[in-house]
């Protein structure tokens, strides 16, 4: 690159608004309410509205776009601890055969499935994952890669839980849009519980962890106790979503543990940005249903998540969400220099 | 007796698997997950030359060796040069062109028994009451030229000390001139022809599909870690011990479970001995 | 990194970010470009999916031989994987029958004739990595758009195929099957008949293949006194079952086993199996696979370890008419089954088989993959067409007891369906009263080209087994 003289500078200033609705003054009056209330309220509105919009395939398509955006969410919040996950699929899968065989075998309804898998879930995810906490990013990394598979293929060797077949046929969620509801409810409550948490002190000490984890622990706080929480905490969401998915679909077999299901929530959550929250649900938001129209192309999909990913991590790297906030919350100009 | 000769001989091919793996990662630092891809992309390439243009063997080969290299310069330049430093983005991003590529792949119709490449030489020998085809014999030894060739590279040459250097410390070694960019980026190059010469020998052997691609990265991770990352000699042993778990799997508890083997051992490894074997990292194991 | 000391001095100028994402796009693109190169050819490339990488539009037939049809056309679903050459040429398989029928005017619905049109959607359930709820989701999303009168052909993952008989059930469309080979259909099929009449299997199941191994083995047993058997297979329940037949066979007429060894169905290593035959003495290794992967594998491995058993089973790569190409010369002698007949071998004494294949070949230009059940994909457009005649309507419960029914001679056979199970019933006495099968082995013609010569059942054999000379 030449070595040329900058003759504009891009100067960014909060908006009037932004400045006018700080603290107290957010009570001011209605505009400043709206500004701070509605990107806060529109996607819970819209949420909460599409199920009556969308209706048969679509609505499925919405219900598909909340489980990976659970996903995503559990994705976004191991990151924010430093742990790097590429087998999101595994939460799915340990809380999806959870409710699985306790529907199939003892016939338990989802009432009771759905929590006991959700923390059965988290436990076992964080049991199994605990060793691994005290080693590199990349080995956390490559060992959630691994165990999906290891799961996968050791339920088709064993055969155990239905083997290559699965287990059909299990009870149902409630009829008509309980089901729907329930995912949307427990996706935005996710959402809204994780983006708080982050900014209040137990958040703060997740994030010194990932960035720089010798400083923690200089203050006396067990870094791998607080990254088993998380682990936890993040399992179990992921958990939920595949004890859910296992009901509404009234099936669960070995693909549980799919790469596919690792795959998007990654590109989801560099899409969106990965660090806020509201980024990978935005992006599940988007990817999801793009996949579904793209179901012409069958394999090219996952090509497609991949490409999209890698441009997302080179060319915008703080994902859209970030962009869109920005833009919301300040303006540009170039201003000449000089 | 068979089971010694059979158990070589896979080592032998994990040990090739790993060696452009081994290389880019373990030597320079450079995670390249779209080893697998790049495995059988090469596969592919041979496979076009020789089916779709005609080209004889002998010409096919180094030619795709050449282009996959090439390919790996290309990935380095333009993906991994972007996001150096970013924590753990260098992972995702190879990672994802790998998947890009075998989905791309998949999607062109890449399954089915017609895409096979032919063996260089029909016909065998015996070796102590063993039947060992020629094609073998030729993974064997290109297995053991490559592994010594590169302990020698790396030891001995400059490019090869290079490469450690960048692995090592990188600001240092940019102050003693090792210009960073460039050597990263002849390293995945390097990495990814040795990923293409082991394809264009091994393949043959078998069946062309995306989902080798998926698996010789896991082979080439487990031996690479079980080894550990910078050693040449821990990639030999580790790739000796996964072939032997594998074969003697298979023999005593059951075919079935010869898949589990190298999964198992990579989580086993990680979590009792990160550093593996012969690792000299030592700092992966309190370091996060 | 020292780059970033040297931010201060690009430009700031708008173009100056955009710049070094230019170049980088220019190179991702060059790097994208070199695969394309590499990877995409104007010239023929297999039969990658020509023209049907599945739009959920017709990928039909044109019917210009109609062209002012006023009649609304009966919607054929084909929800499948086309990754596999199962899905690919059951499809293309029930595109010919839908031609056919739609040239002679159509199907007589009450008291009109309306034309066959088939709708696609790619399931994706061959591909290991897509999980089941996606193949489902496919599915629904073809039942629920395109609403299908029927469905042919079905998923091709025998854990794809039984999740599928819930969602029919729910929506009550008929769904004739005619890839999965899994003996659990019948098992769930029987859990609540009436809820899931809608769902039939007009091909075989894996018992099938292994009653014909199995009189295949007695043939060896009694032309050539052989008696020791290896038995391979994939560990998926079809297999289980399919060997679990030859098995028991074995066992019940004296063979001595040397072996029964499951293998992961991604297994890529079958030398530990075949060191194990050839250590035991086994005259016969029997092998059931479909995955083309490791059949090919074990084929290439077989030859290279020259392991002195004559192999017979179900091993797509060597069934296939390129077999002397892919494998080698080494197929020789080698016994096949394929189930059910049609797929890809033409019998002389059963001439329907010839007819379909070539008129496959006429319009494809080349004849079907194996491993390949085309002809039941074939057969189930007419049986389903004839249904609808009888039934006189396209109201599902009519056409479940009417395809119940069904008394079709096609080209696997005469099929007709067992009330009890909704399977086909297949036999090997008579092609036509049940639907058949047929062994066949590699053998030299007078020419010294091998072709493939069926042996058994005598009603479509042309030829004896042979016993390889380095058996004697």
């Amino acid at each position: 690159m030449a070595e040329v003289e900058a003759k504009y500078r891009k100067k960014r200033l909060d908006r009037g608004i932004k400045a006018r609705a700080d603290t107290i003054f957010a009570i001011a009056s209605y505009k400043e309410i709206l500004y701070l209330v509605l990107p806060r309220a529109l996607p819970v509105i819209l949420l909460l509205a599409l199920p009556l919009v969308l209706t048969g395939y679509w609505g499925k398509v919405l219900v598909y776009a909340c489980v990976y955006g659970l996903l995503a969410l559990s994705w976004d919040f191991l990151a924010s601890c430093g742990l790097f996950s590429l087998g999101q699929a595994f939460f799915l899968g340990i809380g999806a055969y959870i409710a699985g065989t306790l529907s199939y075998y003892f016939h338990w309804p989802p009432v009771i499935t759905l929590p006991i898998a959700t923390i059965g879930g988290g436990v076992i995810s964080a049991a199994l994952l605990s060793p691994v906490v005290r080693l590199r990013g990349v080995y956390f990394a490559m060992v959630t890669l691994m165990l999906p598979m290891l799961f996968m293929k050791m339920i088709e060797t064993t055969g155990i839980f239905g083997g290559t077949h699965g287990l059909s046929a299990l009870k149902p969620l409630a009829k008509g849009w309980g089901g729907t509801y329930l995912v949307i409810g427990v996706f935005l409550v996710s959402l809204f519980i994780f983006r708080r948490i982050i900014n209040e002190d137990y958040g703060l000490v997740l994030r010194a962890i990932r960035d720089d984890d010798r400083a923690v622990m200089s203050a006396a706080i067990n870094i791998y106790w607080r990254k088993i929480q998380a682990l936890f905490v993040a399992g179990a969401v992921g958990a939920f979503a595949g004890a859910f998915m296992t009901h509404h679909y009234q099936f669960v077999g070995m693909s549980v543990f799919a790469l596919d299901y690792s795959i998007l929530p990654v590109a989801a959550a560099a899409l969106g940005g990965p660090g806020t929250f509201a980024g990978a649900a935005l992006g599940s938001m988007i990817l999801v249903p793009l996949s579904e129209a793209l179901r012409a192309l069958s394999g090219l999909r996952i090509a497609i998540y991949c490409v999209i990913m890698i441009l997302s991590v080179i060319a915008l790297p703080e994902g859209i969400f970030h962009y869109i906030e920005r833009k919301y919350h300040q303006f540009e100009r170039l201003v000449r220099v000089g | 007796m068979s089971l010694l000769i059979y158990g070589t001989i896979t080592s032998i091919i994990l040990a090739l698997y790993t060696v452009g793996f081994s290389l880019t990662y373990g030597i320079s630092g450079l995670a390249n997950f779209a080893h697998g891809a790049l495995y059988i992309l090469t596969g592919y390439s041979v496979f076009s030359f020789l089916n779709q243009l005609g080209l004889p063997y002998f010409l096919s080969a180094p030619l795709s060796v050449v282009i996959i290299g090439f390919l790996g310069f290309v990935l380095y330049w333009g993906l991994l040069l972007r996001v150096r430093g970013v924590p753990l983005a260098e992972l995702i991003v190879t990672f994802a062109a790998g998947v890009a590529i075998l989905e791309l792949l998949m999607w062109k119709g890449f399954y089915g028994i017609q895409y096979s490449l032919p063996l260089f030489v029909r016909g065998g020998v015996k070796l102590g009451g063993v039947a060992v085809d020629y094609q073998r014999l030729f993974v064997v030894g290109t297995g053991m030229v490559l592994v010594v060739l590169l302990y020698l590279f790396v030891h001995y040459t400059k490019i090869g000390l290079a490469f450690r250097g960048m692995a090592q410390n990188e600001r240092t070694a940019l102050s003693v001139g090792i210009e960073s960019d460039w050597i990263g980026s002849l390293s995945l190059a390097v990495g990814s022809a040795l990923a293409a010469v082991a394809a264009v020998v091994v393949l043959p052997l078998g069946m062309m599909e995306s989902a080798i691609g998926y698996e010789v990265l896991i082979y080439a991770l487990a031996v690479a870690i079980i080894g550990g990352l910078e050693s040449t000699p821990g990639m030999i042993v580790g790739s000796f011990i996964v072939g032997f778990g594998q074969v003697a799997t298979a023999r005593y508890i059951g075919p079935k479970w010869m898949i589990i083997v190298p999964l198992a051992a990579i989580i086993f490894v990680l979590v009792i001995r990160p550093s593996g074997l012969f690792g000299k990292f030592k700092e992966l194991e309190e370091r996060i | 990194m020292v780059r970033g000391g040297q931010k201060v001095y690009r430009k700031h100028v708008r173009g100056g970010d955009c710049m070094r994402k230019r170049i980088f796009l220019m190179v991702l693109c060059i790097g994208i470009i070199m695969s394309f190169v590499i990877t995409s050819s104007p010239l023929v490339f297999g039969q990658t999916k020509p023209a049907q990488p599945a739009k959920p539009a017709p990928a039909a037939k044109p019917e210009p031989a109609k062209p002012a049809q006023p009649a609304k056309p009966i919607i054929i679903g084909v929800p499948t994987s086309l990754y596999t050459p199962f899905g690919r040429n059951g499809l293309k398989a029930v595109n010919l029958a839908v031609e056919e029928v739609n040239a002679k005017g159509g199907v007589l619905v009450g008291k009109e004739k309306r034309p066959f049109k088939v709708v696609v959607t790619d399931t994706r359930d061959g591909e290991p990595a897509t999980p089941t709820h996606d193949a489902l989701m496919a599915y629904e999303k073809l039942i629920l758009e395109q609403k299908p009168h029927a469905v042919l052909v079905a998923p091709f993952r025998s854990e794809a195929l039984i999740a599928s008989m819930d969602l029919v059930a729910k929506y009550k469309i008929p769904q004739l099957g005619t890839i999965a080979q899994t003996p659990a259909f019948q098992r769930q099929f029987k859990t609540d008949p009436e809820k899931y009449k809608y769902l039939f299997r007009v091909t075989t199941d894996a018992t099938v293949p292994g009653m014909y191994l199995s009189r295949a083995l007695d043939l060896l047993k009694k032309d050539f006194k052989l008696d020791s058997i290896y038995i391979l297979y994939q560990d998926t329940l079809w297999a289980q079952a399919f060997a679990g037949v030859v098995r028991k066979h074995g066992q019940e007429t004296g063979w001595k086993e040397v072996g029964y060894d499951a293998y992961a169905a991604g297994a890529s290593d079958f030398s530990p199996g075949l060191t194990k035959a050839k250590e035991g003495k086994a005259q016969v290794i029997a092998m059931m696979w479909d995955v083309p992967l490791g059949a090919g594998i074990f084929a290439k491995q077989y030859v290279a370890m020259q392991v002195p058993s004559l192999l017979i089973g179900f091993i797509p790569p060597i069934a296939a008419p390129e077999a002397v190409k892919t494998v080698g010369p080494e197929v020789e002698y080698s016994l096949s089954v394929e189930f059910p007949v049609g797929a890809s071998l033409p019998l002389k004494k059963l001439p329907k088989t010839g007819e379909f294949l070539s008129k496959f070949k006429k319009k494809y230009g080349t004849l079907p993959e194996a491993p390949a059940v085309n002809s039941s994909a074939y057969d189930s457009v007419f049986i389903l067409a004839q249904a609808i005649e009888r039934a006189g309507s396209l109201d599902a419960d009519k056409l479940v007891a009417a395809l119940e029914q069904t008394d079709y001679k096609g080209v696997s056979g005469r099929i007709r369906i067992n009330k009890e199970q909704h399977t086909a019933i297949f036999g090997d006495k008579d092609p036509n009263e049940t639907g058949v099968a047929v062994v066949f082995q590699w053998q030299k013609d007078k020419m010294g080209n091998l072709v493939r010569v069926p042996i058994y059942p005598d009603f479509v054999a042309e030829g004896k087994i042979l016993l390889p000379p380095w058996m004697k």
